[in-house]
């Protein structure tokens, strides 16, 4: 009989934090294909359809930057806030509010030069998501709230907001005239708000795409060099220890909250004004951005330059998911695969801090005083001789 | 401690053999805790098992009680070769810890804690807590070990926690009792007492192995001796034919001596630097910890604040180092009043503060030693160009200090968390001294320390005493305020129950004011 | 119109109608936390739950008890399943507890594996053959007043006050709840007392999980009753603010459960009584209400006393030195 044992690592090798992320990617991977054979689906012909639709297909990739946009400013609002421990999941109403505040600003400034309108944009979709965002951090500053579940609720209260603007009210945002007399729907902004899209290497990349690649730097920057970040950085990992330096906790994390919301905003901004050119609280909701930009963050391990590459790959997969949902390819297999992947890279992580030892065991019953024949200085079989330590386990 | 009150066995009376530990090793990633150990206790006595922090004691003994397994070597109890995989196997086996930090849950009430995990025999689906109590409020009657079962952990003392430690012990009716520095909690007369209890134990035909850094506990209450060195088990002796003297040499391995040095550096006409007055300070629990506390401290002068723990010292240095508010009263540095609460202001009015949870208050654990070197000045030049931190400025500024202070880690960019426990506490000595302290508050400096590290934190503070600083220094470790103190503030419930000169200080009158009496 | 038409007593009665799932979700949730195991997964497990007792009741043939107690059974274990997922990264991985509990809302969340499962079976073609109906228990549902109250639900509400009134006896009354509690409180000591606790924790975390999975059966065999992605819309993320608003005790869950249900449809009831009010102001309560309850249970003193399991959130790493 054998037992199973694990062993705190105290040194975790280079090369294992490599390995675990691929490793873990390879089981999602398998496990995912188990999941399609189960349920009677082409298994490799599923993957391949992704990996065609998604990426490789010509023209599919300007699609999927399109729609990694606004994952790369999800998954850095998720960042952000969980690097200090703030568990902001708050991201899909941030950016809902976000882009009710880009639109009326939008809307507003139709007439202006193109500069003019898309940096209003962007400052009022920041401006809306963290003044969101700051509604669960005075909660949770003044009143001790758990910002997971009044972030959740604010998403909630967010959505059914925006969808009162477009089909309960005769709102600003809201066209009246047309086809809007018939079916509710948002105004469209005019040809001048609509950012633009420049082209690099042959391929139109989203203007708000060029943004989030500029915050990811600014906030890797401001995390990793300035006193601000190194606030962060201590409360993160001691609060008792922050108060001890003098440092204000409560306006920092003010201030983490009001940035994650921020970026989520702009990602709400950049989706009116790259990609909708109007609020459409319907499609909003079904894309789900705030939710999948935390599988961007955890599977970037809240690296804001790993979330750039992070977010064109789930991009991808969304894009895919997408462009062959049908009976083939139910809806909710990219969330599985999503969410499949999260735990695989999530488990390695917690496998790669521990070494799995595995001890041969002389006799099962421990209480029944098992006697051993060997004289007991000798006696040594309890050991992690090497033949029987497995040591490292990839993952 | 009076070794007279205690009956002393002579040891060699009874040699059946209880506890047998064979080459006993154990490994924790790269460090060896046990290497080949030998240990053998017998029927109706009281072991000690000596050592200094880091020795391997509690190692030794968490292979005893199931809580590790050993990587190699053999335990028999009574003559059987045993497997001790788990706490349950040990204790169905009669051993029973009692544990230096207690293993009690403190919401639950004594009975509660008492049956938690009761073997199978008195197990059913149902909790009886009348039929509990009652078997509970015998135990305690018959081993004199007052305690009100029906009362939650969290409402009693200290001596009491020990006391349920004790009846869990005894309701298994354990054989084998293990104690892991039972007295570092408790006055030196609950002490006391607690070996009048383990001695009626022993005489029941239990076997104790106590386990113990403090040499007159040793001589007074056990009748043999272990000495662990390094991992390694040094020597067993008669308690009777040795003295503190040959156990210390055992223990240490070469002489030490630490000096009183005490008075030299005072300057007696100097205006006192620290000046608390009246000072009124909550606890974590918003209620009162602290009450009335006013003391003074003059250039040079170290002064102990000496007391069973948790009556308001921790607090108190709280206060002193600028990072807990208080209600009301004063507090001057230099003639200048502080605002209590913000350690800023204070680390401006060049107080310095060392507390005694070093990794999670003091430093960051995941943090490395650059950024805690940091971790009170990063707001400003040399440390930072705002908004920037100067990173690696810091780096050869913590390097320097790494290498002044003889910090022994792979670079500045090493977590903390990573260093040995004398390292750290270099670490966040060296930080505080560079700030060139007029006042230094300093909690537990050297708890959990081996002799060379704390011989290094001794004469640290000593040379800071000497430069001037005035030093409060907050230790529950009797021997260490009377060794290094000008005098001894004692605390008892939030209150300063005496000031006595370190020089006159002895332990029974500092023991009966840690108990309250004044 | 009868007493029992009276506006308080319709209130009341949909109160526990549409609060009932919430009541299986967050006692769960609170021998899940007891443990020390915190799982913000509810929502995934009672999406699980919900789209294997549909599955159930549309493959498995018999009598509707029959079916709907089979039904149950599967949901039930369907998120026990996706628990002990849960409980294998936290427990044995030592996973933050929280990201862990993310990932798995987001993984068998509406737009995930619940979905995938759902759409892969067909199960939203037609609603559920077979529902739960409601019983005359005694025959006395128009008994004045208490007729209504307690003598005309589904069997489900009268399953419910079973499991909070067992849980209250297992967590405050047995060995096994002390044990579980101690668990939550002090694992190091636990464990030093010879009690597993990866063991106790796995299976709480299970038996939480498949609670969850008994309130989502109730949205897909009994409120909807027919399969719709996304179904609980969010009820699994208030069951999460009901442990905390019932101090972690399974009565008072379940009170706020109710409270909870009457919000949610008060619309309803109104509406049936022609009072208009903004629908979207309706569909707002529930989630406005959860924060206001979470900031009058966050603030008030009695946190301190009656607070949540010490060792909730923390893994238990016996090596760690």
């Amino acid at each position: 009989m054998r037992s199973i044992a694990f062993e705190r690592r105290t040194n975790t090798p280079k090369w294992l934090r490599i390995a675990v992320p691929m490793f873990g990617i390879a089981i999602a991977l398998v496990l995912g294909a188990m999941l399609l054979a189960w349920t009677g689906h082409a298994t490799t012909g599923t993957y391949r359809q992704i990996l065609h639709r998604g990426f490789t297909d010509p023209g599919t990739f300007a699609t999927t930057l399109v729609a990694a946009t606004p994952l790369l400013f999800t998954g850095l609002t998720a960042a952000i806030a969980y690097r200090m421990g703030v568990f902001n999941i708050g991201g899909e109403g941030q950016l809902f509010i976000g882009a009710m505040f880009a639109s009326f600003v939008g809307l507003g400034l139709g007439s202006a030069p193109t500069v003019v309108v898309v940096a209003s944009m962007i400052l009022a979709g920041a401006v809306g998501g963290s003044l969101w965002a700051s509604i669960a951090a005075v909660l949770r500053d003044r009143f001790r709230c758990n910002e997971i579940i009044t972030t959740l609720m604010l998403n909630y209260l967010a959505g059914i907001l925006i969808q009162y603007l477009i089909f309960s009210s005769h709102s600003y945002w809201r066209e009246l005239t047309g086809t809007g007399a018939l079916f509710p729907q948002g105004r469209m902004l005019s040809e001048r708000a609509q950012w633009p899209n420049p082209h690099i290497g042959g391929t139109p990349v989203p203007f708000g795409f060029i943004v989030g690649i500029s915050f990811a730097v600014l906030i890797f920057v401001l995390l990793r060099s300035t006193r601000f970040g190194y606030r962060v950085r201590v409360i993160a990992d001691a609060p008792a220890a922050a108060k001890y330096a003098g440092i204000n906790a409560r306006r920092t994390t003010f201030a983490v909250l009001a940035l994650s919301g921020a970026m989520a905003g702009i990602g709400g901004a950049s989706d009116v004004g790259d990609f909708r050119h109007t609020l459409d609280p319907k499609g909003l909701q079904q894309a789900g951005y705030g939710y999948t930009g935390i599988v961007v963050a955890a599977l970037g391990r809240l690296n804001p330059i790993a979330v750039v590459f992070v977010a064109i790959l789930m991009g991808g997969l969304n894009t895919a998911g997408l462009a062959l949902q049908g009976p083939d390819f139910p809806a909710g297999l990219v969330g599985t695969l999503q969410g499949l992947l999260l735990f695989c890279t999530l488990g390695g992580e917690g496998l790669a801090r521990y070494r799995i030892v595995i001890r041969r065991r002389a006799g099962s019953a421990s209480r029944s005083a098992a006697p051993r024949s060997s004289s007991p200085r000798s006696a040594a079989s309890p050991t992690e001789a090497p033949g029987l330590a497995t040591g490292e386990v990839g993952g | 401690m009076n070794p007279e009150s205690i009956d002393v066995l002579t040891a060699g009376t009874n040699l059946v053999p209880a506890v047998e530990m064979f080459g006993i090793t154990k490994r924790f990633g790269d460090v060896v805790a046990n290497d080949g150990v030998n240990f053998h206790a017998c029927v109706g006595e009281v072991h000690a098992l000596l050592g200094e922090n880091g020795a391997g004691k509690s190692t030794l003994t968490n292979m005893l009680t199931g809580i590790y397994q050993p990587d190699a070597g053999e335990i028999r109890l009574y003559e059987k070769p045993l497997r001790l995989t788990s706490p349950r196997a040990a204790i169905a086996a009669g051993v029973g810890m009692v544990h230096q930090h207690f293993k009690l849950v403190p919401t639950f009430t004594v009975a509660e804690n008492v049956v938690l995990g009761l073997s199978a025999e008195h197990r059913g689906v149902k909790f009886r807590r009348a039929a509990i109590e009652r078997r509970v409020a015998e135990l305690s009657e018959r081993y004199q070990l007052a305690v009100d079962p029906a009362k939650k952990i969290w409402q009693l003392s200290v001596g009491e926690r020990q006391r349920v430690e004790l009846l869990k012990v005894l309701i298994r009716e354990a054989r084998i009792l293990v104690l892991d520095e039972p007295t570092a909690v408790l006055t030196p007369q609950e002490a006391d007492s607690l070996f009048v209890t383990l001695r009626s134990m022993a005489d029941d035909g239990r076997t104790v192995i106590f386990i113990s850094h403090k040499l007159y506990e040793v001589t007074a209450v056990s009748d043999r001796v272990t000495v662990l060195r390094d991992g390694r088990n040094i020597a067993t002796v008669d308690t009777a034919d040795c003295d503190q003297r040959s156990l210390a040499a055992l223990m240490v391995g070469r002489d030490v001596q630490f000096d009183r040095r005490v008075g030299t550096h005072v300057r007696g006409d100097s205006e006192p630097v620290l000046i608390a007055a009246n000072v009124d300070a909550d606890g974590d629990d918003d209620r009162g910890a602290l009450h009335a506390i006013s003391l003074s401290l003059r250039a040079g002068e170290i002064l102990g604040i000496a007391g069973v723990a948790g009556n308001g010292q921790r607090e108190l240095g709280e206060v002193l180092g600028g990072i807990r508010r208080i209600r009301s009263g004063n507090i001057d540095v230099c003639g200048k009043q502080q605002t209590c609460g913000d350690p800023v202001a204070f680390a401006k009015s060049r107080v310095a503060y060392v507390p005694e949870d070093r990794l999670g208050t003091g430093l960051a654990p995941s943090l490395s030693i650059a950024d805690n070197v940091a971790l009170r000045s990063f707001r400003a030049a040399p440390f930072a160009r705002p908004p920037f931190i100067r990173r690696r400025w810091l780096r050869s500024h913590t390097q320097e200090l790494m290498s002044r202070y003889d910090v022994k880690a792979p670079g500045p960019e090493t977590p903390i968390r990573k260093l040995s426990g004398g390292n750290i506490q270099k670490v966040l000595l060296a930080r505080e001294f560079e700030s060139d302290p007029l006042v230094l508050v300093v909690a537990s400096p050297t708890r959990g320390l081996d002799v060379g590290a704390i011989e290094n934190v001794r004469s640290l503070l000593v040379t800071a005493a000497e430069r001037g600083t005035g030093i409060v220094l907050i230790s529950e470790d009797l021997d260490e305020v009377r060794a290094m103190c000008d005098r001894i503030a004692v605390m008892y419930e939030g209150r300063i129950v005496g000031i006595v000169d370190g020089e006159s200080a002895d332990v029974n009158t500092l023991g009966l004011m840690m108990a309250g009496a004044t | 119109m009868s007493i029992n038409h009276n506006l308080l007593v319709e209130v009341a009665v949909s109160g526990m109608f549409y609060g009932t799932p919430l009541v299986f979700a967050s006692v769960g949730e609170v021998i899940t936390e007891r443990s020390g195991v915190l799982n913000l997964g509810v929502e995934g497990m009672m999406l699980m739950g919900a789209a294997a007792g549909s599955w159930a009741s549309i493959h498995i043939s018999g009598s509707n008890p029959w079916v709907l107690f089979c039904a149950t059974i599967i949901g039930a274990a369907a998120a026990a399943l996706v628990a002990l997922l849960h409980a294998f990264l936290v427990v044995t991985l030592r996973v933050n507890q929280i990201v862990a509990g993310l990932a798995l809302t987001i993984f068998a969340g509406g737009a995930g594996l619940s979905s995938f499962l759902a759409n892969s079976w067909n199960l939203a073609a037609k609603p559920a053959p077979h529902q739960f109906q409601e019983l005359s228990v005694f025959g006395w549902k128009n008994a004045p007043i208490i007729g209504p109250l307690l003598f005309h639900h589904n069997v489900m509400v009268y399953f419910s006050w079973i499991v909070v009134g067992a849980t209250s006896w297992y967590l405050f009354r047995t060995r096994a709840g002390l044990h579980l509690r101690s668990v939550g409180e002090s694992p190091h000591t636990a464990d030093a007392m010879g009690l597993n606790v990866a063991r106790i924790r796995y299976v709480n975390t299970m038996v939480g999980g498949a609670l969850a999975g008994v309130g989502g059966v109730y949205f897909s065999l009994l409120i909807v009753p027919t399969w719709v992605d996304g179904m609980t819309q969010g009820r699994g993320w208030i069951a999460l603010a009901l442990v905390i608003f019932g101090f972690w005790r399974p009565g008072l869950a379940m009170i706020g459960a109710y409270l909870f249900g009457a919000f949610a449809s008060l619309g309803l009831t109104l509406q049936a009584r022609n009072v208009h009010i903004s629908p979207d102001l309706l569909d707002a309560l529930p989630y406005l209400m959860t924060i206001v309850v979470l900031i009058i249970v966050s603030n008030s003193g009695a946190r301190k006393r009656l607070g949540a399991p010490a060792a909730l959130g923390q893994p238990f790493i016996r090596d760690e030195r």
